[in-house]
């Protein structure tokens, strides 16, 4: 209160100030009186005079003195209300700064996990010590931001949920369409006109299946479709190719034999495929686009180089901006007017499955992305040889799944004796070559030539001639008894074979003599002449015809 | 879908592979080598590293003479799909095909004989 307190001498000049006025006023009329009135009279006059300016004068300060007592006591009153307000504007202030920089983005972000602006301000207004007194008028406002927030959050979610549902649907249609093409390649696969048509079907279903699957990235989904089991690395990639315009472009190289886990099947092939259709749309139509995947410490790094047009320093900024955009989770306005959806959706599903994606400049000239698959997305278990994945397991052909195959192969122990009841002994063999043979006359053989005619190949127990099965009876099966019996007496044939040259005698035969002899059979052929050289013998002859 | 469908194969859904066959075929309109399903195949070379993964193993099968429709079946692959990794195999000389032999036209006539004393003898 120091202002209230006014400096002495500033008292005295007001208070000097406020006398002059009516001394000067009372003195001017005494001696107006004094020259007015007569001699004698002029003594008791001036006295009066005198006696009444004193009494003026005295009167004035002692007003004086009042009135400034009060005003100073208005004055005090005033400052301190002044004071009062300002502390109160300064609070008012601190509290608006920290309700922007702390409360609300606390509760936006509560809101976001989806709780209502009920609970938020529940939560986090009134759980809080500092924030329980707020006053009404914020909190009204609080609340009301809150609401239109958690309103423009529900449209923005119904947006995009029509989205993915629309995308999951084109997916669902898509999926059994592939399905089905898939079952017509099966089934027209002996006609290769129909075939190759269905396979441009087949890669125009799946461009729109990408085009869906991006969709429903962007709004936010996980792709839909699950692998159940492990898929290896080189499947994924081709799977990523399948799904691009130019996959005749990309070449595969080296690529690590490891094993995807069937969670991560899905965005792997999804990023990989954007990445590989930004690397053959941006560069020219007749170069490569180079694909390595290798180990790193921190998982598998896959590589995507063209050889296409050079990246400028700006342009790469561009793009890898895009994807930290992407990953930072943005609006699908930011896509602007005529989206390149690609690294958007690279960025997206790198951001959820916690993918490193880096473009850079390539040896080449044109741009290297690279991915960092986690190991957490890799499996050391051994991926099922699933149907072209013979190859791409890059598994030896002896460890074919013949728990598989059973249907086809009988097992080794039925297959063995199969080439050797067909063989005739090589002294039959000798006698008789089969080149020489009219082709359209059936083998006779060794079993048949020790009975007696009619020649049959088997006979049933009825005493029924039986003829050998076009394929309906189980294969390897007819016959049985006879071979075990055959088999001691004929123990070289199966050894003369010309097959099995360069092979064990304990290995199994390989897969394809069961039904080389059963062709051979189907056909009429004579069967005696690959006790020869070899395959060969069989090839001339088939010239010969 | 009111049309009678025909008896397909059921894909297992278990062994679907994310990779379609035109990937593995290359170019549809590609040309087709003369093959037939009885065409006997038998491989040159070893495969070598630079091989498409399916190529590999046809020339692996192949070691011993087999025929396409055992490749197919082998694979599990069409036999339109295996014809036109045939076909670059054979361009580049790392496999050799030999025609089919010719299936009897006739019906041998020892086995009707046998058919006919078999059935006297009933």
């Amino acid at each position: 209160m120091v202002r209230v307190e006014s400096p002495p001498t500033d008292r005295e000049v007001r208070v000097t100030r406020a006398l002059l006025t009516p001394l000067v006023l009372m003195a001017g009329a005494t001696a107006a009186g004094t020259a007015l009135v007569t001699e004698p009279a002029r003594i008791p006059v001036v006295w009066c005079g005198a006696i009444a300016t004193f009494v003026v004068c005295a009167l004035t300060v002692v007003h004086n003195r009042r009135r400034h007592r009060a005003l100073s006591a208005q004055r005090a009153h005033y400052e301190q209300r002044i004071a009062y307000l300002e502390a109160r504007i300064a609070a008012y202030d601190t509290d608006t700064v920290r309700m922007a920089k702390e409360l609300l983005p606390a509760a936006i972000r509560r809101l976001r996990i989806g709780n209502s602006p009920e609970e938020v301000m529940r939560d986090i207004v009134d759980a809080d010590d500092s924030y329980r007194n707020l006053p009404k008028a914020l909190r009204g406002l609080v609340f009301q931001i809150l609401d239109i927030i958690d309103n423009e959050e529900a449209m923005r979610d119904s947006a995009q949920r029509a989205f993915v549902s629309v995308a999951r649907r084109v997916q669902a249609i898509v999926h059994r369409q592939a399905s089905e093409l898939r079952e017509m390649e099966d089934h027209h696969g002996r006609n290769p006109e129909v075939f190759d048509d269905l396979l441009r079907i087949d890669h125009g279903t799946a461009l729109i299946g990408r085009l869906a699957d991006s969709i429903a990235v962007l709004g936010g989904a996980r792709p839909s479709r699950q692998w159940p089991k492990p898929v290896p690395l080189f499947s994924v990639l081709r799977g990523a190719m399948s799904r691009i315009l130019e996959y005749q472009r990309v070449e595969l190289h080296s690529i690590a034999k490891v094993a995807i886990v069937g969670t991560s099947v899905e965005p792997l092939i999804h990023a990989c495929a954007e990445l590989l259709d930004n690397a053959t749309r941006y560069s020219p139509p007749q170069t490569r686009v180079h694909v390595t995947a290798v180990e790193v410490q921190t998982g598998i790094a896959i590589e995507i180089e063209d050889g296409g047009v050079s990246l400028s320093e700006e342009a790469r900024a561009r793009a890898e901006n895009m994807l930290a955009q992407a990953q930072a989770g943005i609006n699908m306005n930011d896509l602007g007017e005529s989206p390149r959806l690609g690294m958007a959706v690279v960025g997206r599903i790198s951001r959820m499955y916690q993918l490193q994606v880096s473009l850079r400049q390539s040896a080449y000239g044109g741009v290297r992305a690279v991915v960092i698959v986690p190991r957490e997305m890799l499996t050391t278990g051994a991926a099922p040889g699933i149907a072209h994945g013979i190859g791409a397991t890059s598994r030896p052909q002896s460890s074919l799944d013949m728990s598989q195959l059973q249907h086809v192969v009988p097992p080794p122990g039925k297959r063995r004796p199969k080439p050797v009841s067909t063989e005739l002994p090589p002294s039959v063999a000798a006698g008789m070559p089969g080149y020489t043979e009219k082709p359209a006359t059936p083998a006779v053989p060794a079993s048949a030539l020790e009975d007696e005619a009619p020649v049959v190949t088997e006979w049933t127990e009825g005493g029924l001639p039986q003829r050998r099965s076009r394929g309906r009876a189980p294969l390897g099966s007819h016959n049985l008894p006879r071979q075990a019996a055959q088999q001691p007496a004929v123990p070289a044939a199966g050894a003369q074979n010309g097959h099995d040259t360069g092979r064990g005698n304990g290995e199994p035969p390989p897969p394809g003599l069961w039904l080389e002899a059963f062709t051979q059979a189907v056909n009429g052929v004579p069967q005696e002449p690959k006790n020869d050289e070899d395959a060969d013998g069989v090839w001339d002859k088939g010239d010969l015809k | 879908m009111s049309a009678p469908r025909r008896e397909r194969r059921k894909a297992d859904p278990a062994r679907r592979d994310p990779e379609r066959l035109y990937v593995i075929t290359g170019d549809p309109d590609g040309e087709r080598a003369a093959l037939d399903l009885v065409t006997m195949v038998v491989s040159q070379a070893e495969p070598s590293p630079t091989v498409q993964p399916e190529q590999a193993a046809i020339l692996r099968l192949c070691r011993a003479p087999l025929s396409v429709a055992e490749i197919s079946a082998y694979l599990s692959l069409p036999f339109s799909v295996v014809t036109s990794l045939l076909t670059e195999l054979l361009a580049s000389e790392q496999i050799e095909s030999r025609a089919p032999v010719v299936r009897a036209t006739l019906p041998d006539r020892s086995l009707l004989e046998a058919v006919m004393h078999g059935l006297q003898k009933l």
